[in-house]
């Protein structure tokens, strides 16, 4: 005996309030269940629907679905933060490194050229964290009204649009700059600050633009049900 | 097998080498195969079996299909051609490890 479409439906439902919120795992979690209640009814075909669930589910342990979810999501945080190095990576190589090395340069000179405090350089380092911030509330709040369009959670999707665990990563330049003092405040040290700007701005760049306007395809490969559904 | 923890470390190698010698299979599958193959003797839970696979995902050794079977979609897995080379490395490793463990638990036969 197979499962109604209504079942799936309520399978669906099940794994939903059982605190999956994401489709692309729902789905995976629904053809589970609906394969191991068909063959419980195999073995036992007067067993109930919702009887054969509660057995299946119970041996997800007494955390459910949780420990499921949490390990997909460290799974994909790593896929996304491969994705952002592997852009990065790209500035660092042949021919787009020559604009990264003239950009680095070109901040160098400015800072020298404006040598007369340390406010230019926290100036600028918070301007780039405000503005990843006001970003990514920006691609947050895209993502939201999009969703409510079509209703489904796709973890990789939330991953690019907002929720990502490279964010912690701001805190080192807030670090940086709130620490630097006057006595640093030689060649040396313009060239870091000026190389660890461009890499702030390029990371932000890539992490807010790039990465967003290439959603769809990341999305297409990592789910192949993605073009199905959409 | 009652101890889980003994074979939690060869998950992975389990699950590759199944995908090695089926192609593609899907989670369901998987843990079928296993239970088939020893006899019920070793089930793998579906709590590590996931993770599992998200995780050889995410590293580019498995790849997805998706198919619409009886009313829902199903995922299958099969390795990559990384993956592929990753099994016969991960397989040497453990016949490295069973060797190992023999020659711990049972001195004479080494």
């Amino acid at each position: 005996m197979k499962l109604s479409a209504e079942q799936i439906e309520r399978l669906y439902q099940f794994t939903r309030q059982h605190y999956v919120e994401y489709y692309d795992l729902q789905t995976e979690l629904v053809d589970h269940l609906a394969n191991a209640i068909e063959e419980q009814w195999q073995q036992n075909p007067k067993l109930s629907f919702e009887n054969a669930l509660q057995i299946e589910f119970k041996k997800f342990g007494v955390f459910g679905f949780m420990d499921v979810v949490e390990q997909r999501q460290s799974a994909l945080n790593k896929k996304y933060n491969k994705l952002v190095l592997n852009e990065l990576k790209t500035f660092f190589s042949v021919p787009k490194i020559i604009g990264t090395i003239s950009a680095v340069g070109i901040v160098f000179y400015l800072l020298r050229y404006l040598q007369e405090s340390l406010f230019i350089v926290q100036t600028l380092f918070f301007f780039l964290i405000i503005s990843y911030f006001i970003g990514i509330s920006i691609l947050m709040r895209r993502n939201k009204i999009r969703r409510k369009q079509n209703g489904k959670k796709w973890l990789l999707k939330e991953i690019i649009y907002g929720y990502s665990s490279i964010a912690g990563l701001i805190n080192i330049p807030i670090q940086f700059a709130i620490h630097i003092d006057d006595a640093k405040y030689n060649d040396g040290f313009l060239i870091l600050v000026s190389f660890l700007l461009i890499i702030l701005a390029l990371t932000e760049y890539v992490m807010l633009i790039l990465i967003p306007s290439k959603a769809e395809d990341f999305l297409k490969e990592t789910y192949p049900e993605y073009k199905m559904i959409q | 097998m009652k101890n889980s923890q003994l074979y939690k470390g060869s998950l992975t190698t389990i699950v590759m080498k199944l995908l090695e010698e089926n192609g593609r299979m899907y989670g369901y599958e998987i843990t079928q195969k296993v239970k088939e193959i020893t006899k019920g003797e070793l089930k793998i839970t579906e709590g590590a079996l996931y993770p599992a696979l998200h995780k050889l995902e995410a590293e580019g050794v498995l790849e997805v299909e998706i198919e619409n079977v009886d009313n829902r979609l199903r995922k299958y897995y099969k390795l990559t051609e990384k993956g592929t080379a990753e099994t016969v490395n991960r397989l040497a490793e453990l016949e490295e490890f069973i060797k190992n463990m023999q020659s711990i638990v049972n001195p004479k036969l080494a």
